[in-house]
């Protein structure tokens, strides 16, 4: 077993990787460089899209970008489709509660999208079985909705017997 | 690892009925082995995997099945290792682990009523028990002590001696039912239960995790974990992924030895003077009846021909509904408080008795899937959400089920990785269980009116869910011709054979069965030590 305090910081192999890790952080690889108008125009758009379905308006950056990023590997469609019902939503000024209907009616390569993005954000689930993946739960909407009054299950909601008085 | 291991006591099974026999016999100065199919498994890992878990509703996604020593597993698809002859489902569920299946129940510890102990004599149904209430009674408050239990006083089930400790404070929602439920005539009642209201046995004080299945993560409750340490920290070796595949018999019929496989099929023998089978209801008839030769050539303890017969377990139906008032289920402990003045009566002779139970299990996840599957999105989402997690309940009855011997497990051809036959059950409801469960809706119905419940959604006729109270299937009596072992636990064919767990209740009872399982394993104990 190594000891993990063996290779200090002065150890040029530390040295070197670290060195290599701030050069990554500070300049960004080429390749996001070419990938980033196509990239932001499905970000954008899910976020855009995000805001319709959750109904809210301010959505908590670094989880749009991993609800993101996790929608994009289960499915290298997502950034069209989502772009698609984006453009869609625009056009037609769709309530929210219309747009299923809408999509089951008229747009059905559409119709899957609402609820993935909305099992995203709330559930904090990305995919379908067997490859359906946890991305957030503590930080899931569904969790931060009702967090005035209830944690989520495995945390301590509070001492003991807290239980016992009236919710508010 | 040798080939060979022996021991005074060979324990097969480290599930808590199992691992209590243990750590009582190694106490006494037996030296003791257990031997365990499964892995050991880690608190903190499980809780972190629920957190991770992609299906929060299913109990056994936080505990994967070992390709070795695998158990049922229905989601996301059905791993097919609990072969379902039908005609009614029979999805029962358990997990072949270091300390068994109580890693992820809701810790109800109840006593049976007396009467459920005399069901035949007394309403012309389903078979008496070879013992009473009172011989059992003293094991059930040993019992309580060890496992750290508390309730009402006033559930039926008399004591000779107060709880150990005092009742879990009552959840804000358990007390509005019992306020409101009290005019119509029932009595809501905190339940019997192996969770701590205050320091206890080193473990702390529920804190409201509000996550007793699939796991408490801080240990407030009791499990079979805790004792399965408790037994190794005594002195008795335990063995995980040790699948014994066989009981073997010397000449006489007394037990000699068990061989049992590690995960890559080698095989080792262990020896020992007395034998105890505690792998419940379903792995241990399997076991048996895997270990048939040519003088027991339908399987170790069955010259009755009733191992595996006699399945039963408790279905459930329920009622989901909006109460009047905000209750915001999910702060404290999941499954608090129920109505126990069901559970007997003249009736019982036409239809069966039930328990009726109220959840307290946060509604936040149900009802936010719910919700998305109807295409709710936008504002009305968050608000719709908001207000099922503060209004719905709901209600749902635990509901004797009589023994049948064509309910029943036995080998499939099908075979598991180590090339071991899997289980194969045989199930059906009759006419007193669907009785039994139209009485309950009447009572669903009521409970709904007197809490003010709109939006009543009943669970479909017919179909009932499994609580996994694997019972019968080994039954105790009098009688070697229909019973399995005597009403101390020892086989009657094999002399150094003993059965604990819920499998050798005669009946299934009106109450969660792993607390009287304890007990009688306890009794079991104490039997041997006397008659050693």
């Amino acid at each position: 077993m190594d000891d993990p305090d063996e290779a200090g910081p002065r150890d040029p192999r530390r040295r070197a990787l670290l060195l290599l890790l701030l050069a990554a952080y500070a300049v960004p690889p080429i390749e996001w460089a070419f990938a980033a108008p196509a990239d932001d125009a499905g970000r954008d758009a899910f976020l855009s899209a995000s805001n319709l379905i959750t109904g809210r308006s301010k959505l908590d950056p670094g989880l749009t970008s991993r609800l993101y990023e996790a929608l994009v590997a289960d499915d290298p469609q997502f950034p069209a489709h989502v772009q698609a019902l984006d453009v869609l939503i625009r056009k037609r000024a769709i309530d929210p509660l219309q747009l299923q209907h809408s999509l089951d009616t008229g747009q059905p390569a559409l119709a899957a999208l609402p609820r993935k993005i909305a099992t995203a954000w709330y559930v904090g689930i990305v995919g379908e079985d067997p490859n359906a993946r946890c991305v957030a739960y503590e930080t899931s909407l569904m969790s931060v909705a009702v967090s005035d009054h209830l944690m989520p299950p495995s945390y301590c909601s509070g001492p003991y017997g807290s239980w016992s008085q009236k919710p508010g | 690892m040798p080939d060979s291991l022996a021991a005074d006591v060979v324990v097969i099974g480290s599930g808590i009925c199992g691992s209590l026999a243990a750590h009582r016999l190694v106490t006494q100065g037996a030296s003791v082995l257990i031997l365990e199919a499964g892995p050991r498994i880690d608190r903190g890992q499980i809780t972190a995997n629920f957190r991770n878990s992609s299906r929060k509703n299913d109990y056994m996604s936080p505990y994967p099945f070992s390709p070795w020593a695998p158990h049922p597993d229905y989601h996301p698809k059905d791993n097919g290792y609990l072969v379902q002859a039908g005609p009614y489902p029979y999805p029962a569920e358990y997990i072949r682990v270091v300390g068994g299946t109580t890693w992820h129940w809701a810790a109800q510890a109840w006593r049976v009523l007396p009467n459920d102990l005399r069901i035949k004599t007394l309403y012309g149904v389903g078979r008496d028990w070879p013992l009473t209430y009172e011989e059992l009674e003293p094991y059930y408050y040993d019992a309580e002590v060890i496992m750290g239990v508390s309730g009402a006083p006033n559930t039926g089930s008399p004591r000779a001696k107060p709880f150990p400790m005092e009742p879990v404070a009552e959840p804000w929602p358990m007390r509005r039912f019992r306020e409101r439920l009290a005019p119509g005539g029932y009595e809501v009642v905190g339940n019997t239960t192996a969770r701590n209201s205050r320091t206890y046995d080193g473990r702390p004080a529920c804190c409201g995790n509000n996550n007793c299945q699939p796991i408490c993560p801080i240990g407030a409750q009791y499990d079979g974990g805790i004792a399965a340490d408790a037994a190794e920290v005594a002195g008795a070796k335990l063995i995980p992924k040790a699948v014994v595949y066989r009981i073997e018999h010397d000449p006489q019929g007394r037990i000699a030895a068990v061989h049992y496989y590690d995960p890559d099929k080698h095989s080792i023998r262990v020896t020992g003077k007395l034998f105890i089978l505690a792998a419940n209801g379903i792995e241990t008839p399997k076991l048996l009846l895997m270990s048939a030769s040519d003088k027991y050539p339908t399987g170790l303890a069955n010259s009755s021909g009733t191992v595996g017969r006699n399945l039963m377990d408790h279905p459930s139906s329920s009622l989901t509904f909006d109460a009047e008032e905000e209750m915001w289920l999910g702060r404290g402990p999941q499954s608090p408080s129920s109505i126990n003045t069901l559970r007997d009566g003249a009736f019982r002779s036409e239809r069966a008795a039930f328990r009726l139970d109220f959840t307290n299990i946060s509604q936040v996840y149900a009802a936010a899937q719910d919700l998305i599957t109807a295409g709710v999105y936008g504002p009305e989402l968050e608000k719709q959400l908001r207000y099922r997690a503060a209004h719905q309940v709901s209600v749902k009855n635990v509901l004797e089920v009589l023994p049948h011997p064509q309910n029943r497990v036995v080998l499939s051809t099908q075979k598991d990785a180590l090339g071991l036959p899997k289980p194969e059950v045989h199930y059906s409801m009759d006419d007193y269980v669907h009785r039994g469960m139209a009485a309950a809706r009447t009572h669903y119905a009521r409970i709904a009116e007197l809490m003010g419940g709109t939006n009543l959604r009943y669970t479909p006729e017919g179909q009932y869910a499994n609580n996994q109270h694997i019972t019968g299937t080994m039954s105790m009596g009098n009688d070697p011709k229909d019973s399995v072992v005597d009403p101390f636990g020892r086989t009657h064919d094999h002399e150094n054979l003993f059965i604990a767990g819920t499998g050798v209740m005669p009946t299934s009872a009106t109450c969660n069965s792993t607390m009287t399982a304890v007990a009688i394993a306890l009794r079991t104990v104490q039997h041997i030590r006397q008659t050693a």
